[in-house]
């Protein structure tokens, strides 16, 4: 028994040696993917938006306007002389939002003439456009409350109970799991192991397909003793061995070596990535199994693996999702892996939050057994269409 | 002047029998034809399905209130009437609300302390504490907004009413509360929808992707039954490599133009995006883009030797190009290696020119930059492409007696 398995295994290894694809898709991809996410978003919340400012008043009051702006960390400030200008170059996306501050601002603001100050947001580039919002909000607010400062000081009130009626409501906002809003830990923590879970689809399909692509099934089943389990797990394991080892990897690096915040432990977190692992590779055996060819079955799991991004449900919720999609989304092992992840990392509920997602992942890891027959006769028979 | 028109006439006869020849090849190929039409029609189509709504209304919130009075009791009527978030339980306990948000009924905590009715009575500040579950940003965005213009509106009512105690009321209180008024215009995706920035973004990355995934497995194929697509006619002696890229562009100009007026003009309209150029302007951009997307298709499809590598080696390469596209995290803020390395890409400035064109209503001439990059891109991979067909046909001359003696070659080879 584990004599053929053991030949499979090593027939395995002369083919990965023979064939660069496998190391390059695996381990290259990976760690090319891993470099790109880790370093795109560093900086975990953008700095220095670009605001255009048409001001149109040039008085003390809109110049101290727009230093403020400029001095806060997220928004920093262009002027422009012409409307006509400031709006192009936020059609042209080089603009998050722009502000006019209109001519008389100064003069209408001490006679309490109540000025209108204008200010648009481009709302097509999401983060940048929301956060550049928000920040224009809380400047317009400070503005209107350095007015009644000047008023309220003049009549002699103390400075608390001047906060207190300028501000008579202070929120305190708290983000459970990512205290700081880093955006990149917010999506580096699922897409990572999205690629992964990719990268184990494709090459498990890639791996068993080719032995019927290139007709060499047959001496496969020989070497595995005629038993389609041996030579299966013997495919496998090797392939097994690189993706735990990718996985936990990649567990170690966001949480121990990144810091990326974690309620639970990371040990759990690696359990999470090696069932997601195991139900990646069945969910490709499953796809090759039921599409005996090698070209169709990529085809369909490179669309499979793609999909499961916007299913998973980390960028837009899948309560927010059209009815029917809800459902859909547990077919795919990166959603439940999410579930695990919310669960352990951000409210850190352990085995009574995720046991669940175990049970799912788990589901995945059976259904290779139901179509190994259909495999088998593929293998043996060998009459499907090669390309 | 006889011998330059039989040249003229030559390459052009050269040019279209290619030309043919390639078309050929794809409408054959059942495999390359569901990537073209199935797979660029199909993700258009399951993403507007996905992201149908994109927004997150009336998101649950667990409310814990140890304070009782009518301060507090105005915010949350307030609070549970804006479009963004709704009520879902007052708890009496912190420990309560806290497993609702294990539980996922609830996405987000608003906390009113004992004293905040008690705070706002004697003129001091109330604080409230909002708890968002960071699992996705649309709950923290929602919990964010909601609270945020309750707060600002509940501001403004108290200082009028504080004004009123102190004498001053009517208009000269208003003036006092908001002596600057603000217009806000929020154009082209007023609430932020995720449908929107993702849709306009994906579409334009669909035809690079979808083309160059199914050009390379065409020329995977050739390569793998060892007739290099790349071969030239005999005669000319290692030359002409120009009519051999041009007849074959243009023979996936043919299609894309096509595949890329579904995409970029019907599909929007099937699902109502914003439309807001002429069709003819999304077409002048697609001529542009799809052209670049050829060569570049072609320049990078030399390294696939094999049908299904493509798609093992570079599918991970679509989520990276959309991140460089610069429609999520800002573009401003990308480091100036990821920038430089976004160049790479036809779609970088195909989203943003179709973003900015289509979806912002700009014309041709606010994209004039973007088409300018197209531009140069497709002179670049056109010479590289070039170059890449005339190194492959001096290397497959080579190969081609010892690779036909080896007979095909097998997994195990």
């Amino acid at each position: 028994m584990m004599k053929d398995i053991w030949q499979v295994i090593r027939r395995e290894i002369r083919i990965f040696r023979a064939r660069p694809v496998y190391i390059l898709a695996s381990v290259g991809a990976m760690i090319f993917n891993t470099v790109f996410y880790l370093t795109f978003m560093q900086d975990g919340l953008p700095h220095d938006l670009p605001v255009g400012i048409v001001d149109c008043d040039r008085s003390s009051t809109s110049r101290s306007f727009c230093q403020q702006l400029d001095a806060t960390q997220l928004t920093g400030v262009v002027y422009y002389d012409d409307i006509h200008l400031a709006r192009r170059d936020m059609q042209t996306g080089r603009l998050t939002a722009y502000i006019v501050i209109p001519e008389g601002f100064n003069d209408d603001v001490q006679a309490s003439r109540q000025p209108h100050l204008g200010y648009y947001v481009n709302s097509l580039y999401f983060v940048g456009g929301a956060l550049s919002y928000a920040n224009i909000l809380q400047m317009v607010n400070l503005t209107n409350g350095a007015v009644q400062r000047q008023f309220l000081r003049a009549r002699g009130v103390n400075e608390a109970e001047i906060m207190a009626r300028i501000q008579p409501i202070v929120l305190d906002a708290h983000q459970i799991g990512n205290t700081t809003t880093n955006y990149g830990v917010y999506l580096n923590s699922v897409i990572l192991p999205g690629v992964l879970e990719m990268i184990v689809i494709l090459i498990t399909v890639y791996a068993v397909g080719s032995e019927l692509k290139y007709g060499t099934s047959r001496h496969l089943m020989q070497t595995a003793g005629g038993s389609i389990v041996k030579a299966l797990a013997g495919k496998m394991a090797i392939y097994g061995l690189i993706f735990t080892f990718l996985g936990i990897t990649l567990e170690l690096i966001l949480y121990h070596w990144m810091h990326y915040p974690i309620r639970g432990s990371v040990g759990w977190m690696c359990l999470a990535i090696l069932l997601l692992v195991a139900a990646a590779q069945s969910i490709g055996l499953f796809i090759i199994e039921l599409i005996p060819n090698l070209r169709l079955a990529i085809s369909v799991s490179a669309i499979f693996s793609v999909f499961a991004f916007s299913v998973a449900g980390f960028t837009l919720p899948v309560e927010a999702m059209p009815a029917g999609l809800q459902g859909f989304s547990a077919i795919f092992p990166l959603r439940h892996y999410y579930l695990f992840y919310v669960q352990e990392a951000i409210f850190g509920s352990g085995f009574a939050g995720w046991w669940k997602e175990v049970v799912h992942l788990l589901i995945f890891t059976g259904l290779p057994l139901l179509l190994m027959r259909r495999l088998e006769d593929a293998y043996i028979n060998q009459r499907y269409e090669r390309d | 002047m006889k011998e330059t028109k039989t040249y003229a006439g030559l390459w052009l006869r050269d040019w279209f029998g290619i030309f043919i020849h390639e078309l050929k090849l794809i409408f054959s190929d059942p495999g390359a034809m569901v990537i073209f039409f199935v797979g660029g029609l199909l993700y258009p189509v399951l993403y507007n399905l996905v992201y149908a709504n994109g927004t997150v209304d009336e998101m649950p919130v667990a409310v814990v209130r140890l304070s009782d009075g009518s301060y507090s009791r105005r915010y949350l009527e307030k609070f549970d009437a804006t479009r963004e978030c709704s009520i879902y339980c007052e708890c009496v306990s912190m420990a309560e609300a806290e497993q609702l948000l294990r539980e996922r009924k609830v996405h987000g905590i608003l906390y009113i302390p004992r004293d905040f009715d008690s705070c706002l009575e004697r003129m001091e500040q109330g604080h409230i504490s909002t708890y968002a579950d960071m699992s996705s940003f649309l709950y923290y965005k929602d919990l964010r907004i909601a609270s945020s213009l309750v707060m600002l509106d509940e501001m403004h009512s108290i200082q009028l009413e504080n004004y009123a105690a102190a004498g001053f009321d009517g208009q000269s209180a208003y003036e006092l509360v908001q002596p600057v008024l603000s217009d806000e215009s929020i154009p082209y995706n007023k609430p932020f929808s995720y449908t929107i920035f993702f849709i306009s973004a994906a579409l334009m990355l669909v035809i690079q992707q979808t083309m160059f995934y199914g050009s390379s497995m065409l020329a995977g194929t050739l390569r793998e039954r060892n007739h290099s697509f790349a071969s030239l006619p005999d005669r000319l002696q290692g030359l002409g490599m120009g009519r051999v890229v041009l007849g074959r562009g243009a023979a996936y100009l043919a299609v894309y133009l096509v595949v890329g007026t579904i995409v970029a003009l019907l599909v929007p309209w099937m699902f109502r995006l914003p439309q807001h150029a002429a069709w003819w302007e999304v077409e002048v951009l697609l001529l542009f883009y799809v052209v670049a997307c050829i060569f570049f298709s072609f320049t990078w499809g030399t390294l696939i030797t094999r049908r299904e590598t493509v798609f093992v080696l570079f599918l991970s390469v679509s989520p990276i190009c959309l991140f460089l596209t610069g429609f999520s995290w800002p573009q401003t803020s990308i480091p100036a290696f990821w920038q430089a390395f976004s160049y790479l890409f036809p779609s970088t400035f195909g989203c943003r020119a179709f973003i900015n064109l289509n979806t912002a209503g700009g014309t041709l001439q606010t994209i004039a930059p973007e088409i300018r990059a197209l531009t140069l891109q497709t002179v670049i991979y056109y010479f590289l492409a070039c170059a890449a067909v005339f190194v492959e046909n001096r290397l497959h001359k080579k190969q081609t007696v010892p690779a036909k003696v080896q007979g095909r070659d097998g997994v195990l080879s």
